[in-house]
């Protein structure tokens, strides 16, 4: 992979790159969420809302789990092998830096002034 | 036990809680129109559905914050700048 977002070659094995990447950023959701919901749970009193909390926590728990195993199978996550992240995690960095350094959104995209109001209101229609 | 309201702390962890699901709930959805792999992709949907069943727990508790108010349909001033 090079920094020209032009090169055909950059397509090479990008779309393994691509979910490596998105099933880890799913897998830190779920961690952070099992972390966050366990916290939660420390902090709440009501009996309903701790039942509700504890079973989000189991839920989150599998949810990580789940995603864990589909990484694991997918070799896009090695916790055994370290070496392999290892690689994994730099090839990544190195990818997403590239990319990061790429011009992809030169135009101007605010478009803002396109959404909240009615089609003719520039034409003051709507007071027709 | 009727419907207590909540106390402080716990109702900040409900909008903490409420918050981030919700915004998982955006991004699996998101998501999914971006993977290329289909287990993956059926994982997320998975984690969509269990997250709109979340959110409804989470919001229906969190109606009884000290702090709830009447929920607007939408924004009531959009923000054009």
């Amino acid at each position: 992979m090079n920094p020209d977002y032009l090169d055909p070659i950059n397509a090479l094995n990008m779309p393994e790159m691509a979910d490596t990447t998105f099933a880890t950023d799913f897998l830190i959701r779920a961690k952070e969420g099992v972390r966050n919901t366990a916290i939660a749970l420390t902090e709440t009193a009501s009996p309903d809302a701790r039942a509700l909390l504890r079973n989000q926590l189991r839920q989150g728990i599998a949810m990580h789990q789940e995603i864990s195993d589909l990484m694991m199978r997918k070799k896009w996550f090695h916790p055994y092998e370290l070496n392999e992240q290892y690689q994994l995690d730099q090839l990544s960095a190195n990818n997403t830096v590239m990319i990061g350094q790429m011009n992809l959104f030169p135009e101007d995209t605010r478009r803002k002034g396109l959404f909240d109001r009615t089609p003719d209101e520039h034409i003051r229609g709507n007071q027709a | 036990m009727t419907a207590q309201i909540l106390a402080p702390h716990e109702s900040m962890e409900l909008h903490e809680a409420l918050n981030f699901k919700t915004l998982c709930l955006a991004k699996s959805k998101l998501m999914q129109g971006i993977v290329f792999d289909q287990e993956l992709k059926d994982l997320m949907q998975k984690d969509v559905e269990q997250s709109i069943q979340a959110i409804a727990e989470l919001q229906a508790v969190y109606a009884r914050a000290p702090f709830q108010a009447p929920v607007p349909t939408n924004r009531p001033t959009p923000i054009l700048n």
